[in-house]
């Protein structure tokens, strides 16, 4: 075990060296302009393309060890680290697991809630399936959508650097030209961009409050204020930060990084993610006249699953008057 | 009484999110001088040339719309004649504001008052008509080509299924438009049974049945995906919103009131998709020719639908942008499967000022989506009270598909679209 780990950890080293020897070539190579193609007809740094991120953020912004699965329940020891996985994910055996990480908030690590705000976000994570937006199809909020597991793509114009996402077809512009805000406070932020040398500032307010940072059940209210930075790493990579602000969750601001990679495949294009119709089921499966989901029979697994309506959800609270 | 409040409240909170953007949208026609139709479709000064992107490709950038209401197949009345005049376009702007004026409630607590209400109440608006009387250019009949035998069948299917359900309501007892080839019976065996295709009608009116037993059999709006590929804008308007670089053009579709989407076109000769890869939006390759950008649309999903045509749906686009503050947009319909020839609609759309910014992204119908499970739990109810005698049998009661109210235009008579008159 120890030997194993010690390869794996010299192998880690090698992969890092390799990296930042790479990097450093291209920058020493290339000091103002980066590769061909990396600069857009105005001289800025190029971020059209498909983007995605390639790290465990949309499970928890902050470090964590792996789980057994995404819903568990008590295992046959008493610990909290014995627990085995729950019915929702059973089924799914090793693929209904949650990779661990080593997190992506900034200093130490630590989300700085204020004591009420805490408490939402432990309960938020024992009521992942119930709470979670991302669960419902609902828009995912910025910065949650640049990191989920689906790729997006910019279109980066001259006054507009637009952003296609692959899930639920939903987008956000980034406004380098003066424009009057939304009618109404939003999922997905209204942003407001502009250049500081070859970093991309991005201004991001006007949020309902809605969404999550992750599965973890880390969220915000509408006080939540924004600042992303995208700068070119290399022409494949964009270093992403973004300062988070919100006086009513948060005793003082913090900041999350990661790199987004571009999709090098040479046919890769965005695939519709359209999931209003695949949580159908979830939402309204228990409306049908007969019910699809069953106590399998015979041969087949039979998977009850325990899923309460959430107290003080108001599509649920409100239909079943 | 309770089930048809759940369903009105279902009906109106399906689209509800949409309000915001049909009110800046549409430009208001009671009482006004149709001062705008003096403008646009092709027949005032043109606004400079066309720009390129700094980059060099056609620059086809910023948020448009279509200013007019125009019919998608030409009003048998208006048979041989391409456009209006000036004063034809006057007297139905008038006309039509009239009809829209008016209380068109039908009798208080009606099925066909609980079912139109949401059009009543919403519809106060439309757009100036357009100078031409189709959006169809070809055939020059301005009418969709008739179809093949095998979509004649495929729909006369859906339609027997669809009068099925009808067949034991008010509408087919009092002989109402939306009973049109059916006739008054008792329930149907039929009301029991998978729809002999996927429903995926938008809108309430043609193709939707009248049965909530799963969310499927409702409405792709009530499921808030009624977004489709070719979209005109209808009469609630629509505003794409195109973002460029190079060898790529976005547009973000704010339409469908609340039912957005986004779409990527490469410009590329690469091969479309596998053909098993199928999508709700098709598969879109875009090239440059001149200033046009064609963009070829193929893989389409058997789950959408337009005009009848469904995964063998081929659509060819033309965007081209003629001056600076107009697209022209002509797209030629293709599907052997369905019709006995192409057909190609002609559109234009009108720049809207960047710094307004009236292209939104949310609110979204799904987020606010209440009308589904109204709409699911209602007929529960309506099924319980049944099984326990205290109410009618829920196959005897209107829901969907029972005519009435379209657009703010009555389905017959005086108060019925004064073009279909």
């Amino acid at each position: 075990m120890r030997q194993w780990s010690t390869g794996s950890t010299i192998a880690l080293a090698v992969a890092a060296a390799a990296v930042s020897a790479v990097i450093t070539v291209s920058m020493t190579r290339n000091p103002v302009q980066a590769s061909p193609g990396a600069r857009t007809a105005d001289g800025k740094p190029d971020f059209s393309g498909i983007w995605q991120a390639l790290n465990e953020a949309n499970w928890d912004l902050q470090a964590h060890e792996a789980r057994s699965g995404a819903v568990m329940q008590q295992g046959v020891y008493p610990f909290a680290f014995t627990k085995v996985p729950a019915a929702p994910v059973v089924a799914l055996g090793a693929a209904g697991g949650v990779p661990g990480s080593v997190g992506v908030v900034d200093g130490d690590g630590q989300i700085p809630y204020n004591p009420d705000a805490a408490k939402i976000k432990a309960e938020n994570g024992e009521h992942w399936i119930d709470r979670d937006p991302e669960l419902k199809c609902y828009l995912p909020g910025i910065p949650r959508a640049m990191y989920m597991p689906y790729p997006f793509q910019i279109v980066q114009s001259t006054n507009k650097v637009h952003m296609a996402f692959a899930f639920t077809s939903t987008a956000r512009t980034i406004h380098l030209d003066e424009v009057e805000g939304p009618p109404d406070l939003t999922f997905m932020g209204h942003s407001v961009g502009k250049w500081e040398g070859d970093t991309l500032v991005v201004d991001v307010t006007e949020f309902n409050g809605k969404n999550w940072f992750d599965r973890a059940g880390n969220f915000h209210s509408d006080a939540l204020h924004l600042t992303e930075r995208f700068t070119p790493i290399t022409h494949d990579a964009i270093r992403y930060e973004v300062t988070v602000e919100d006086p009513k969750t948060f005793t003082k601001p913090w900041k999350i990084s990661m790199p987004l990679y571009r999709r090098l495949e040479p046919n890769a294009q965005l695939l519709e993610y359209r999931c209003i119709e695949f949580v159908e089921e979830f939402l309204y499966g228990n409306l049908r006249k007969q019910q699809l989901v069953k106590r399998w029979e015979g041969d087949t697994m039979i998977v009850d699953i325990t899923r309460k309506v959430p107290e003080g959800d108001k599509l649920y609270e409100w239909y079943r008057r | 009484m309770r089930r048809r409040l759940l369903q009105l409240i279902g009906m109106a909170a399906v689209v509800v999110v949409g309000l915001v953007l049909l009110k800046v949208n549409v430009t208001p026609l009671a009482g006004q001088t149709p001062a705008a139709t003096s403008k646009g479709e092709g027949t005032e000064a043109k606004a400079g040339p066309a720009p390129k992107t700094p980059w060099g490709e056609p620059d086809l950038q910023g948020i448009w719309t279509n200013n007019y209401e125009t019919p998608l197949q030409r009003p048998a009345k208006y048979a041989n004649k391409e456009f209006f005049t000036e004063e034809e376009r006057a007297e139905l702007d008038r006309q039509r504001a009239e009809i829209i004026g008016k209380d068109g409630r039908r009798e208080r607590g009606s099925e066909q008052d609980v079912g139109g209400a949401y059009n009543a109440a919403i519809f106060l608006t439309h757009k100036h008509m357009g100078r031409r009387t189709s959006l169809v250019v070809d055939p020059p009949d301005g009418k969709i080509p008739p179809f093949t035998p095998e979509a004649s069948k495929r729909r006369a299917e859906m339609r027997a299924f669809q009068l099925a359900l009808l067949q034991p309501t008010e509408v087919c007892k009092n002989k109402m438009p939306g009973c049109e080839g059916g006739t008054y019976g008792p329930p149907s065996p039929k009301r029991a049974e998978t729809p002999p295709s996927y429903l995926a009608t938008s809108v309430a009116g043609g193709g939707s049945i009248n049965r909530s037993d799963n969310p499927e059999d409702r409405t792709l709006g009530e499921r808030c995906m009624a977004a489709i590929l070719p979209d005109f804008g209808g009469i609630t308007g629509f505003f794409p919103q195109i973002v460029q670089s190079p060898g790529t053009v976005s547009i973000f579709y704010d339409t469908g009131q609340g039912q957005g989407w986004q779409r990527v076109i490469p410009i590329t000769s690469r091969p479309h998709l596998p053909s098993h890869v199928r999508q709700w939006w098709g598969d879109s390759r875009g090239r440059w020719e001149g200033n046009t950008l064609v963009v070829d649309v193929t893989n389409f999903t058997a789950k959408t639908d337009y005009q009848g045509s469904r995964e063998n749906l081929h659509l060819t686009e033309r965007w081209t942008r003629v001056d600076a503050n107009t697209i022209e947009y002509v797209v030629t319909m293709e599907d052997s499967t369905t019709w006995t020839r192409p057909w190609t609609v002609k559109q234009e759309f009108h720049r809207q000022g960047d710094k307004a910014n009236r292209v939104y992204k949310e609110p979204r119908c799904h987020e606010g989506n209440y009308g589904m499970p109204a709409l699911l739990v209602g007929a529960r109810i309506e099924e319980r009270a049944f099984a326990q005698g205290r109410g009618p049998n829920p196959a005897t009661m209107c829901t969907a598909g029972c005519g009435g109210f379209a657009g703010g235009f009555a389905d017959e008579g005086e108060e019925s679209n004064p073009l279909a008159q």
